[in-house]
């Protein structure tokens, strides 16, 4: 019977392991693509007769055709996104834990109030505020501009919740005893509280990074120069020139814009994954 | 710190509060929540007023707004297209729910079974699509769904099948978002209820061994009732983020063809930001926020006291 399982288990591993090795087949193609020439793009076969780093080259160094260059401002793509991405973590997890820490450790009039319309605007969807919110950055003139594009996603209402229950496990006896040390409600929030949030905050940190590098419809919406683009915008927008051969400059795009998403998972992993179903729980 | 320290500290904390020292104190939580509101106020309230005004207007982004009432709302009764995305974005919840999450229950159930090593590495893998931009899984599939040069088409060539207009043919374009849809979101579902299954105690299946249970009987009358749920959650989440769909369709289809790929967001960004009809677009709005509120709610108030069995 024992030995049975252990052969039914290898199998098994046997036929998920191959099913993997499927399941990534967009991953290899998107790799296997970017390192092909232009004459190969369309040979039908998946992998490179000739690699070369042709096409990641023309990321950075432009792209010859007949006698003009055409550049792509692929660099700029890559420094607006993390650009937007670095300033929003800082900003979105410093004011998150500012007002979990209100919300968890305070009491005060009005703070059911408070609460509850913050929770039912949390479920509410970007669409919601897509049009009036275009428009006012249109009024304020900030079309083309980081702050339109950081500003808006700092508002986080679920990262606030997800702290929020974390810092109610932190003992009000550890925060007593430093006010009567004399310590400031600041100084308990930014030397005792966040410390001890860490992991909390290191997963939302995590959710944070990969929505504000993969978003798109937000940055659709109020970025019109080229310029501007991040990297999601930046690679939709190469579809539009010149038609075929784009397709392993594109890929190149691709996957130098999901290595880092890529990097990030693996050395995270754990406390990635730990945090993602603790989350989907205690949330 | 020593006695003596500890001691001055203490008589100082006890001394009589002033009123300054007791407003302080009384608004102290208030400084904190404040910025949050602040942004609150102006990125979420606002424009929600001003969006749920904008729904009984006409407005071209320039001019006057005009008021209408509820004609947005009559039209909306009236338009094919609304009716069609709706129709649209429902077919591809129902089936993306259901589907997905019956191969991402198989996929968790099944990673449970095999090496704890291999199965860490299977995860991953699985997980990967989860992270990736939508922008770059979009291109990508749309490469293999290529009519000319697209893997799909060599693959059925060399089979000495036909090739098939995949992205073009009405009848194809639909089936193959949904493929993308359901190989994008199998991760993130079977890791969701990886950590269900974890949680349903040992003594349960133990207790259903003496009672002579099998591999299938166990997982139909243990394990999926146990399940529920996770299963409950993973089904609200999926039809709050497929009410919403957007940039996957836009970028593999762009909606066609005939419309045929044109989920509820896509009209309400070609009505808004491509036809400037920004009163109309903030009624469709107004409907889609309802749908996907009234969904997140029941998520809210339902499942997650469910979960904490």
């Amino acid at each position: 019977m024992k030995r049975r399982r252990k052969i039914l288990g290898y199998g098994l591993g046997g036929f998920l392991l191959l099913f993997a090795f499927l399941y990534l087949f967009p991953y290899i193609w998107m790799t296997a693509m970017s390192f092909k020439p232009d004459s190969e793009i369309f040979s039908g076969k998946v992998f490179p007769e000739q690699p070369t780093l042709e096409q990641y080259q023309r990321l950075f160094y432009g792209y010859q055709y007949k006698d003009t260059t055409l550049t792509i401002p692929y660099g700029t793509y890559y420094k607006n996104t993390i650009v937007v991405t670095v300033i929003s973590l800082v900003l979105v997890l410093f004011f998150d834990a500012m007002a979990a820490y209100g919300f968890a450790k305070f009491n005060f009039r009005g703070k059911k109030v408070l609460f509850w319309l913050m929770i039912a605007t949390m479920m509410l969807p970007i669409y919601a505020t897509l049009i009036p919110s275009f428009w006012l950055f249109s009024i304020l003139k900030w079309i083309n501009t980081y702050r339109a594009l950081i500003l808006p996603g700092v508002v986080d209402a679920y990262g606030i919740f997800l702290l929020k229950q974390y810092m109610e496990t932190i003992p009000n006896e550890l925060l007593d005893a430093a006010k009567v040390d004399g310590a400031g409600a600041f100084r308990r929030f930014w030397q005792i509280v966040v410390p001890l949030s860490r992991p909390a905050l290191g997963t939302l940190a995590v959710f944070r990074f990969l929505f504000v590098w993969n978003d798109y419809l937000w940055p659709l919406v109020i970025i019109r120069d080229d310029s501007m683009y991040t990297l999601t915008l930046g690679i939709a927008n190469m579809q539009l020139r010149q038609g075929m051969v784009v397709w392993g400059n594109q890929m190149a795009a691709s996957v130098l814009a999901t290595l880092p998403v890529l990097i990030l998972v693996l050395v995270m992993q754990r406390q990635f994954l730990r945090g993602l179903t603790a989350g989907a729980f205690k949330a | 710190m020593n006695v003596r320290d500890t001691v001055s500290d203490q008589t100082k904390f006890h001394e009589p509060a002033t009123a300054w020292h007791s407003l302080r104190e009384r608004l102290t939580p208030y400084a904190f929540i404040a910025p949050f509101f602040i942004g609150f106020l102006v990125f979420q309230l606002l424009p929600i007023a001003f969006s749920i005004y904008l729904s009984f207007a006409e407005w071209n982004g320039m001019g006057s707004i005009e008021f209408l009432g509820l004609k947005n709302f009559v039209n909306m009764m009236e338009d094919g297209k609304f009716w069609n995305a709706l129709r649209v974005t429902f077919t591809i919840t129902l089936f993306c729910t259901i589907v997905g999450t019956s191969l991402a229950t198989l996929l968790a159930v099944l990673l449970e079974n095999v090496d704890d090593q291999l199965a860490s590495i299977l995860r991953v893998i699985f997980f990967l699509p989860s992270v990736t931009s939508v922008v770059v899984i979009g291109y990508i599939w749309k490469q293999l769904y290529s009519t000319d040069y697209g893997f799909f088409n060599s693959a059925l060539m060399q089979l000495g099948l036909p090739p098939q207009q995949w992205l073009a043919d009405p009848k194809l374009a639909l089936p193959a978002l949904l493929i993308m849809l359901i190989w994008a979101g199998l991760g993130w579902d079977s890791l969701i209820i990886t950590a269900g299954l974890r949680s349903i105690p040992d003594e349960i299946y133990d207790a259903g061994k003496v009672d002579g249970t099998n591999g299938w009987t166990q997982f139909w009358h243990i394990t999926l009732p146990l399940l529920q749920p996770t299963l409950l959650f993973v089904l609200v989440t999926g039809v709050i983020f497929l009410w919403g769909l957007f940039a996957q369709p836009s970028i593999l289809t762009g909606g066609g063809p005939l419309r045929q790929t044109q989920t509820i967001a896509m009209y309400l960004y070609d009505v808004g930001f491509r036809y400037h009809k920004f009163g109309y677009a903030s009624a469709i709005a107004v409907i889609l926020s309802l749908i996907m509120f009234v969904s997140s709610y029941l998520n809210f108030r339902f499942v997650r006291s469910e979960a904490e069995y």
